[in-house]
């Protein structure tokens, strides 16, 4: 990669070498400084999502504003860093830009993607190309015990594409084009035409194909190849409000599917739907579908659950209605069902039943089509389902329930094997006023016994309740039970699998911007860090109520803040303006380009603002990379080589207030170091025991140290030179280590201002074979994660970061990081297997740092037993 | 000993309403949400109330305007400000028309509750 700073170091005196250098940091400063606003918008938003904030619209278009300046301040500092090396990323900003901005607008914009997507491969995630309703089907399917039927989803990019081909634009422009008065009486006419035309088009070749291909896999499986087509519709106000006015077709055989499809998509225009836009104030003829294809459920018996009475949700009652055969008779109200009402509690009772004289069902007859039969007259007031069946049924709900957290409105099928089905879950609307009376939510403390009180940082708002299970540091994380109160005393990302699962966590230690934090809002799990004392004061509590809003740890279970968050969940979560918020969220923060080493890792591939910054950011570190093979020459005085006890060669230059200024020439002695980051590191670096230097490995020793030291000022051969250097000034440093072949780079700044500060850690390369290699990456990422660090990378790349750490913390890690590069400095060569990394992670988090010069316990007792 | 305090909510935009009165319920307050000035105006009158938080741009009488109507018919009642649009200019202009304190959107659910405990010398008496 061609460098403008090697040729600038190369031609130019070295003052003007330096001028050079700072110019560049400052660049770097500026982008790594609207990097961290970026992040913090995008964090931000995703608080406010939690339920943290009040906002209204007017507050989502000006984040949407700061959002698109700070990215682009990004994108300029990193093409002027680089000399305008990558324009491909000023056209991802626009891009990014205008989808932001259409979603804001209220705009459809359909990511290009497969015309089909298997049902088991999609998720939330992909809700805008698989519809709201299948992304949470895909969800549920990898949801244990939740059993969801196979299927795979006609995306809506190939639905645009069928709307499309079949000429539906112009139709709806010219209708556009006329008054208010005519393009009321000319609906009808409209709704008609758009019919005609997606019934008479033809699809799309590369769609019928993969429809076919995906039924055949579909038939692979098992069942008979009858599917049920469902539409899954796309952004709006959700399917949430449209629930029921899109057609669905049941017990399509696998040669009528794309037929069903047409038909299924031909429901976007039907008059009621358009009319029903209207009424929302939305524009009638826009809207776009995906379409889901599940294997039919040859049902004995079906219905609808919910998890709350809607009408009264304080009741805590799941309500039930049940059919037998297929759902058609619940789902559209046109005969009598069973009802049920079972407790919410273990082992679900059945409090209320009422069971309908039922003469006729539904069911799966024949090549799988949909039949309606008649039912004996002796069995028309047997129940549907068993007692047993309805306790299965609400513990699966329940689960839904917590894992969606929120009040749900399931459809499930029971098939002739026993087996329960989820075809379909989404939020249940609950009556918007909860009674009142006798609420004193304030007057918790009166009632339960407080374990603890205002401890810690608050990382998740929300209310959890659970057993405790206290977390030691050895313990396996797949040992969590799910639903407990986690209470870690680090927050370990070890523990994100668990935290996922968990009905609240207390961290002793740990901060509100770590990925374990980050995790727990993901989830959506409340979540309290750096409380001190929880692991102690926890230990025996069994069942506890984490209020992680008034930041409250309960005895026993709370049901009245329990219901309340549950009824308050469920009333603002599907508002306007948090749907559009959780829209453009998906447009801003997910992060694509993962993996520098990565295929896709490339400025056009960047979809959203969180993509575009950590591409320009890891480019300007490259830079950096490129930059440090500057050569001073005799008699520079901008470097100045730093006297360290250890054998480490590090050339210091100072961009201002980083070195404080001596008599005479002579050398730079540590106590000389101004700059505080660097200050810090070099105290690890000293610290006893972490530079190994036993004599038992003088020749290992030996052959190392020639490495470490660079041999930059004194080389004759005119070979590339090794440098360390660290660039400082009295706040930041940019150090960057090329140890042998490893090269670390450690940037930080460091202030009282804790928002301000940050330290990025990046480590390549090794001087011995790939497993090796990476082993030392693999022992770098958990001893970084064990300080809060969230850590990326692969193979031997390491990346990890921390910010937003008080000044303490912050020496303390730096220093951490010292002791780290003496550390690791020769582990490759002792990391024999993956059991040693266990190993040497663990010395060094105990503090023991000699088992790098061979002198460890188990070295030890091997050499006993040879000799 | 008197009940619990009173709050009074006035927001053109439902959603403010709809997410802090649940919230200042749950802290022990006794919350009433409006999204029509006027009708803020005439509860001033009617009752009364320990803190009003109100947004400034509306239609009809906005926010200055109400909390002037407070200032003068219910001094005994603390007026907070929220807005979207938070500048110097506008902090300056609520606080000389005798505001108690001004927030700007987003904020903290949190950050309004203590700024009412502090105002009000604690949730209740």
């Amino acid at each position: 990669m061609g460098s403008i700073w090697r040729r600038v170091t190369g031609k130019r005196r070295p003052e003007e070498a330096v001028e050079a250098v700072r110019r560049r940091i400052e660049g770097l400063r500026d982008l790594v400084e609207r990097n961290n606003e970026v992040l913090e918008l995008i964090a931000k938003a995703g608080e406010m999502l939690g339920g943290e904030y009040v906002f209204d619209r007017n507050t989502l278009a000006t984040l949407a504003q700061e959002l698109e300046a700070a990215t682009r301040a990004v994108v300029f500092d990193l093409n002027a860093i680089t000399g305008d090396r990558y324009p491909e990323l000023v056209d991802a900003l626009k891009r990014a830009d205008a989808s932001v901005r259409a979603t804001l607008e209220s705009r459809l914009f359909v990511p290009e993607a497969d015309v089909v997507m298997p049902l088991e491969d999609v998720g939330e995630e992909l809700v805008d190309t698989v519809g709201e309703k299948m992304a949470r089907l895909g969800s549920l399917k990898k949801l244990e015990g939740c059993r969801v039927p196979d299927g795979f989803v006609v995306t809506a990019y190939a639905t645009r594409i069928f709307l499309e081909r079949a000429g539906v634009a112009p139709v709806i422009e010219r209708w556009r084009s006329g008054s208010t008065a005519e393009r009321e009486a000319g609906l009808e006419a409209l709704s008609g035409e758009l019919r005609a035309r997606l019934l008479a088009a033809e699809l799309p070749k590369e769609l019928s194909r993969a429809v076919r291909k995906a039924l055949e896999d579909l038939r692979r499986k098992g069942g008979d190849g009858a599917v049920a087509v469902r539409s899954s519709a796309i952004g709006e106000d959700g399917e949430l409000s449209y629930a029921g006015q899109y057609d669905t077709r049941l017990g399509v055989a696998g040669g009528e599917v794309l037929e069903a499809y047409r038909e299924v998509v031909a429901s976007l225009f039907s008059t009621r739907v358009m009319r029903y836009r209207q009424s929302a104030g939305l524009d009638a003829a826009q809207g776009l579908m995906a379409v889901g294809c599940l294997a039919m459920v040859a049902a004995r018996a079906s219905g609808v659950v919910y998890t709350l009475d809607p009408a009264d949700p304080l009741r805590r009652v799941l309500q039930i209605a049940a059919a037998r055969g297929l759902g058609r008779a619940v789902v559209e109200g046109s005969h009598a069902v069973d009802r049920f009402e079972v407790s919410r509690e273990a082992p679900h009772g059945v409090l209320f039943r009422a069971l309908a004289e039922k003469d006729e069902i539904w069911a799966v007859g024949a090549a799988g089509r949909v039949e309606r039969g008649a039912i004996p007259a002796a069995q028309r007031s047997l129940p549907s389902v068993s007692d047993e069946e309805l306790g299965s049924l609400a513990g699966t709900a329940l689960r839904i329930e917590r894992f969606m957290k929120a009040a749900q409105d399931i459809e499930w099928a029971i098939d002739g094997k026993g087996r329960l089905f989820v075809v379909q879950s989404r939020p249940l609307r609950l009556a918007a006023a909860a009674p009142e009376a006798g609420r004193d939510l304030a007057g918790m403390e009166r009632l339960y016994p407080v374990l603890m009180k205002g401890r810690g940082v608050v990382a998740c708002r929300g209310v959890g309740s659970g057993p405790v299970h206290v977390v030691t540091g050895t313990e396996e994380p797949d040992a969590v039970p799910p639903g407990v109160v986690l209470v870690a005393r680090t927050s370990s990302p070890r523990l994100a699998a668990a935290v996922a699962q968990s009905a609240a966590v207390i961290t002793d230690i740990g901060t509100s911007t770590s990925h374990l934090a980050a995790i727990a809002r993901e989830f959506r799990v409340p979540a309290i860090v750096d409380a001190g004392i929880a692991t102690q004061a926890l230990r025996d509590a069994g069942e506890v109520t984490v209020d992680a809003e008034e930041n409250v740890v309960y005895a026993g279970c709370v049901r009245e803040l329990l219901d309340e968050q549950l009824l308050r969940r469920a009333t603002f979560s599907d508002t306007p303006e948090f749907r559009l918020l959780r829209r453009m969220l998906r447009k801003i923060a997910p992060l694509n380009l993962k993996n520098p080493r990565g295929p896709n890792f490339f400025a056009q591939n960047c979809a959203t603002y969180h993509d575009i910054i950590r591409f320009a950011h890891e480019k300007a570190m490259e830079e950096l990379v490129e930059g440090h093979r500057l050569v001073p020459r005799p008699g520079d005085r901008s470097f100045r080589r730093l006297e360290l006890p250890v054998p480490l060669d590090l050339l210091v230059i100072d961009l201002g207030g980083g070195v404080r200024p001596a008599e005479g020439p002579g050398p730079l002695e540590p106590g000389r170091i101004a700059s505080g980051p660097l200050q810090a590191i070099i105290e690890g670096l000293r610290t006893e025991g972490v530079w190994a230097t036993g004599p038992a490995d003088m020749d290992l020793d030996g052959f190392m140290s020639s490495l470490t030291r660079s041999e930059a000022l004194t080389d004759q051969m005119g070979t590339r030179p090794d440098l360390n250097v660290a660039i400082v000034a009295a706040d930041y440093l940019n150090l960057s280590l090329r140890l042998g072949y490893h090269f670390n780079i450690v940037e930080s700044f460091l202030s009282e201002s804790r928002n301000d500060n940050y330290i990025y850690f990046r480590f390549t390369g090794g001087v011995t074979e790939m497993t090796r290699r990476a082993r030392r990456a693999t022992l770098l990422r958990r001893i970084l994660a064990e300080h809060d660090f969230i850590v990326e990378g692969s193979g031997d790349l390491v990346i990890g970061r921390v910010k937003k750490i008080p000044f303490e913390g912050m020496v303390e890690r730096l220093r951490m990081i010292g002791r780290l590069i003496g550390y690791t400095r020769q582990l490759d060569i002792l990391l024999r297997d993956d059991r040693s990394v266990e190993r040497f992670v663990r010395s060094f988090l105990e503090g023991k740092y000699d088992v790098v010069s061979g002198r460890d316990e188990e070295d030890e007792r091997r050499r006993r037993g040879t000799r | 000993m008197r009940g619990k305090r009173r709050i009074l909510i006035l927001d053109d935009e439902p959603i403010v309403c709809e997410r802090l009165k649940p919230a200042l319920e749950k802290s022990g307050f006794e919350v009433e949400t409006y999204t029509d000035s006027q009708k803020v105006i005439d509860r001033l009158t009617e009752e009364k109330f320990d803190v009003l938080v109100t947004d400034l741009k509306m239609q009809g009488p906005d926010g200055i305007d109400v909390l002037r109507f407070a200032r003068e018919h219910a001094p005994a009642t603390k007026v907070i400000i929220i807005t979207g649009f938070a500048t110097v200019e506008t902090a300056r202009e609520a606080m000389r028309s005798g505001a108690a304190d001004f927030i700007p959107k987003p904020f903290k659910i949190t950050q309004l509750r203590d700024l009412i405990v502090s105002l009000t010398g604690g949730r209740t008496d």
